[in-house]
């Protein structure tokens, strides 16, 4: 490891890299990924649900409109991440004026607290939504399995996937509150304060 | 054999090659016949009436074109169905899983071979014995019908398995039986075959199937190794004891031919492996057999069945064991033991409706509970446990 870069304009580290990152781009990844983990998770838990549910259906094909319940939870688990997105989304606004340097006395704590805020209540929404999406779609695929045996079960595994479920709304209560105090500033600070 | 083998997934993400195909056989669970399509069969007098019932289960397709009902014609046609649901499972069936189904079809093949074997031995007629094969280990026809044209000494069975068998999924075993065969005498492979009754041969290409599915099920790993691992752990106890039991008044139970050939048989897995089965080699008679399998509980008590010399015979313990730990593959997810499991149990099923109905047919009415019902809720396992409910 000869060839270190000592020049004064290399990158110091890890620290200087996060910290040089634009918070715009912060907010905006915490929105793609709070949405695309929220799908992907919504995704898992559909097809470990629809798997069983159209094999189970073969022998017993009237558990197949109950049984949608369970997809719908596992659907929720996206439709908790397009919520998050869309509160996200419009918490980010862009400066008053247009010019290529922030002014002085721009309020950069608060330009960076936004930043990473966002980011990561979009980040907490997406990977509680993962593990909720996983663990309803593994419910709703016992569900559908039970049903098809004995439809006195359905019930009682349907309140086990709304506890599953509930992870997610954990998750994006937790999301909005982080998101609460983020305020992208959108002029510079008075030059009094 | 190329084909890739893969870990067949956990709880997170089995579903994506198998969630439809188990939850299809899982479906099927409730077409086995419940304790009151039992209660209502055998309170029937006449086949006539067990007809008329049986068309209201799911045999009722089975049954439907039957003038006369006969236990044989039933047990084909619940063969037939049986074969017929499991083909349809197979064709659904990816890997691994589709390999895994494949080796539960290797003990039929193995069971038709030497029932074309036997038969030709006796001079029987081919057409004859091709109905009585098991549909689910049968060949291409020409293969079938060539097993039986081989001579049965050394000779014949070196070319049934260079001619015939090389090419069927059976054929290493076999190839493994001539090979031990013949190290076993020294090398001589000429006289070896013609000692060896077909019973043994069945034994030992039954014990290479054995240990050949339970190290394919634990690369599997997971679920599927912990519980098709401990089936045929029990698998291969079973037919460590029953050779046994079956050695006795044989040759097989000569002090020399213990050590050196029913040992032999021994499958290489299952609880009573090693401890056990080194024990079984020096077992001469039934109470010796009966003080060696008291120091395994859970055979202790398979034993006491056949000790006591009540009507069930240890056959029957053997069942009833079965069915239990064949049920307790349904009760988790994700795992391949329940295709194993259903097919075992569904023949189960079959063995009761026929018991049931050749005891109608010959008016043998005190016998017609000696089954062991499937996924009954007055098993003895699950009696305490309903009752307590």
């Amino acid at each position: 490891m000869s060839d270190v870069c000592t020049s004064p304009f290399c990158n110091a580290g890890w620290g200087e890299l996060l910290s040089h990152m634009s918070p715009y781009g912060f907010a905006n990844f915490g929105i793609a990924f709070g949405l695309g983990f929220s799908v992907v998770g919504a995704a898992w838990g559909i097809w470990l649900t629809g798997s069983s549910l159209v094999g189970a259906a073969v022998k017993a094909p009237r558990i197949r409109s109950k049984n949608l319940i369970s997809v719908i939870f596992c659907e929720a688990t996206a439709i908790y991440g397009v919520i998050m997105a869309i509160i996200l989304a419009n918490k980010i606004k862009k400066p008053d004026e247009e010019s290529y340097q922030l002014p002085e006395n721009w309020d950069f704590p608060g330009f960076y607290y936004a930043g990473y805020g966002m980011f990561s209540a979009g980040l907490s929404v997406g990977l509680t939504n993962i593990a909720s999406g996983v663990s309803v779609g593994i419910a709703g695929s016992s569900c559908a399995l039970a049903d098809a045996q004995d439809a006195s079960l359905f019930v009682k595994i349907l309140i086990v996937e709304i506890f599953a479920s509930a992870l997610g709304i954990f998750g994006i209560i937790v999301g909005i509150i982080e998101s609460n105090a983020c305020n992208f500033p959108i002029a510079a600070l008075d030059n009094g304060n | 054999m190329s084909t890739p083998k893969g870990p067949h997934g956990g709880l997170s993400d089995f579903n994506i090659h198998h969630g439809f195909i188990e939850a299809l056989i899982r479906g099927m669970r409730c077409s086995f016949l419940k304790d009151a399509d039992y209660h209502h069969i055998t309170q029937c007098e006449n086949l006539e009436d067990v007809k008329l019932n049986l068309s209201e289960t799911d045999y009722a397709d089975a049954v439907a074109d039957m003038t006369v009902l006969t236990p044989s014609d039933l047990q084909a046609a619940a063969i037939k169905k049986l074969v017929t649901e499991f083909k349809y499972v197979r064709t659904q069936a990816v890997e691994p899983l589709a390999t895994f189904l494949d080796f539960i079809t290797y003990e039929y093949m193995i069971e038709n071979i030497m029932l074309l074997l036997k038969g030709a031995l006796s001079g029987r007629d081919i057409n004859e014995l091709l109905a009585q094969c098991h549909p689910l280990g049968m060949f291409k026809d020409s293969t079938m019908r060539s097993i039986p044209t081989f001579e049965p000494n050394a000779k014949g069975f070196a070319d049934l398995y260079q001619t015939v068998l090389v090419d069927t999924p059976v054929g290493p075993y076999f190839a493994m039986f001539l090979q031990e065969s013949s190290n076993a005498m020294g090398g001589e492979v000429r006289n070896v075959i013609e000692e060896v009754e077909i019973e043994i041969i069945k034994s030992s290409l039954i014990k290479y199937w054995i240990e050949d599915f339970t190290q394919y099920v634990e690369k599997l790993g997971g679920e599927t190794a912990e519980i098709m691992g401990d089936l045929l752990k029990v698998r291969a106890d079973t037919n460590a004891i029953n050779i046994t039991l079956n050695s006795f008044g044989t040759p097989l139970n000569e002090p020399a031919m213990r050590a050196s050939d029913r040992k032999r048989l021994y499958p290489a897995v299952g609880h009573l492996y090693p401890s056990g089965t080194s024990m079984l080699t020096d077992v001469a008679t039934e109470e010796e057999l009966g003080r060696v399998l008291s120091l395994f509980p859970q055979y202790a008590s398979i034993w006491g069945v056949h000790a006591a010399g009540s009507d069930k015979s240890i056959d029957d313990a053997f069942y009833e064991r079965d069915v239990m730990s064949l049920e307790l593959a349904f009760e988790s997810q994700m795992h391949f033991g329940v295709f194993y499991a259903y097919v075992k149990l569904k023949e189960q099923e079959i063995r009761n409706l026929v018991w049931i109905t050749e005891c109608i047919l010959q008016a043998q009415k005190d016998e017609i509970n000696k089954f062991v019902p499937v996924f009954s809720f007055h098993a003895p396992w699950r009696a305490s446990a309903s009752k307590a409910r």
